[in-house]
């Protein structure tokens, strides 16, 4: 259990957050139940696995066993723009992004996501928290070395992200490493105690 | 060996094997309504992560059987309904009615219809054919099974050859510290909490005293190997508070 499940558990309950707000992509991804959609974001060594549930809910898993029955990969700026509504399309068929196995799936799904309002950039960032130092500089190297074809901002957003995050990210996600920090732990038990007592005081006065 | 009394662990307390079974049914009667918010007060949400993590090994595929034994409210159910996808099946169990039903309204409530089940289930005595199953899983309920050798026998046997056993259970913490820190907050903290928002601080102590008379990763290892399960692995979460255990019947 590490920092990829925390992240993976965010993107997840966001990701469904915004699903729950658009019935007609759920409709879409609930005639997917089961299936397993695969994402590689390239470069950045991050694998993501995507099952539709039957209410179109998505779940997302690290590793799954066995082949997944279609494959995305690509960049990360390309593929956030293969989710864009207008660019999507284009983006796919112009061979930035390759699919792998079931080619009507990989369309489907990306069709349905392709309305969604989130904003994948800042969604992919947190994916990179777990990864190695220089595999976040060799994704953003990799990014720059494509800058021609990315639109400018896009890609510093993107840089700017990665290394960001890098350093941001453990400190707002490292549970793990919060669980050893057993000094603030105690302290932190400690205190809830003493609240718990305060408030248990508190109802007991309430009654009497 | 029926006619022999029998004594076992109530938590702390030492209680005819036959007497167990009730007194843990009281307990769940009494958290039932409680039991999703109690659980992510308690674990400070943590419990979704080893969750999530127990289903990545479990490698659930499409068309699989799966059974949840100690369903609960069902989180684990629900999350294997989708992965077996409308050609699989997941049958959601609780010896518990009280527990079964919550979870059952829960699972209608998210519109599961097709390809799960529910069943009052004893995790000692399987009602499943031999080697019917393609998973099954027990999270957080072996602690409270009276004959746990028993529950895991019939769990290698309902198996299909290929299929596998996951439990996940809280555990002896590997981090010295931690421990202190762990008891500090589950006869302290835990009860309390308990007390405030469940209003039964005694089942809530039950909870901390059960988990640490559970067996430790290696007793519990070397129990599912005596079952029959091979390739057993164990993976500590959270420094040991929580493990999944895993076996495979060939
Ligand atoms: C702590 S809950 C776990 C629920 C759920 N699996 C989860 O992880 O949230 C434990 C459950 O074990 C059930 N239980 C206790 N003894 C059992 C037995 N012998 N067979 C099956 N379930 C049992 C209780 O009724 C209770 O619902």
């Amino acid at each position: 259990m590490s920092l990829r499940d925390l992240a993976l558990e965010g993107l997840e309950q966001t990701l469904n957050r915004i699903l729950d707000l658009d019935p007609d992509a759920r409709v879409r991804l609930a005639a997917l139940h089961g299936r397993v959609i695969r994402i590689e974001l390239r470069g950045a060594g991050i694998e993501l696995n995507f099952v539709s549930g039957h209410d179109g809910r998505l779940q997302l898993l690290g590793t799954v066993e066995g082949p997944p029955d279609c494959t995305l990969s690509g960049s990360p700026i390309d593929l956030i723009r293969a989710s864009d509504k207008t660019e999507g399309p284009a983006q796919l068929f112009a061979g930035h992004v390759r699919i792998d196995g079931d080619t009507a799936l990989a369309q489907r799904f990306s069709e349905a996501l392709a309305g969604i309002d989130i904003d994948w950039e800042e969604q992919l960032s947190h994916m990179t928290g777990d990864i190695a130092a220089h595999e976040i500089g060799r994704g953003v190297r990799a990014l720059q070395r494509e800058g021609g074809r990315v639109g400018r901002s896009a890609r510093d957003n993107l840089s700017e992200y990665l290394t960001e995050e890098a350093r941001l990210l453990p400190h707002h996600l490292e549970i793990e490493d919060f669980l050893r920090d057993v000094d603030t732990l105690r302290d932190d038990a400690e205190r809830l105690e003493a609240r718990i007592a305060l408030l248990e005081g508190r109802m007991g006065g309430d009654k009497a | 060996m029926v006619s022999k009394r029998q004594s076992t662990h109530f938590g702390f307390r030492s209680v005819d094997a036959g007497e167990k079974a009730g007194l843990v049914r009281g307990v769940f009667d009494s958290v039932a309504g409680k039991y999703d918010v109690m659980n992510d007060l308690m674990s400070l949400g943590i419990h979704r992560l080893w969750k999530r993590f127990a289903i990545e090994l479990a490698g659930v595929r499409p068309g699989q059987r799966v059974l949840d034994l100690a369903s609960g409210t069902g989180d684990l159910a629900d999350r294997f309904a989708d992965l077996v996808g409308p050609s699989g099946l997941v049958l959601m169990t609780d010896i518990n009615a009280a527990m079964l039903g919550a979870g059952r309204d829960r699972m209608l409530d998210r519109g599961h219809a097709g390809n799960l089940a529910f069943a009052q289930v004893d995790a000692e005595s399987l009602p499943f054919p031999d080697d019917s199953l393609d998973l099954i899983t027990i999270a957080f309920g072996l602690r409270n099974v009276t004959h746990k050798e028993k529950a895991l026998a019939s769990m290698f046997r309902a198996l299909k050859p290929g299929g596998r056993a996951l439990v996940l259970e809280f555990s002896k913490p590997v981090i010295k510290p931690l421990e202190k820190l762990y008891d500090l907050y589950s006869f302290h903290v835990l009860p309390r909490m308990g007390k405030l928002v469940a209003k039964d601080p005694d089942s809530y102590r039950y909870l901390a005293e059960s988990i640490r008379m559970h067996p430790d990763q290696e007793t519990l290892k070397a129990m599912m190997e005596a079952a029959g399960f091979e390739r057993c692995d164990v993976h500590n979460l959270t420094g040991g508070i929580v493990a999944v255990h895993r076996g495979f019947k060939f």
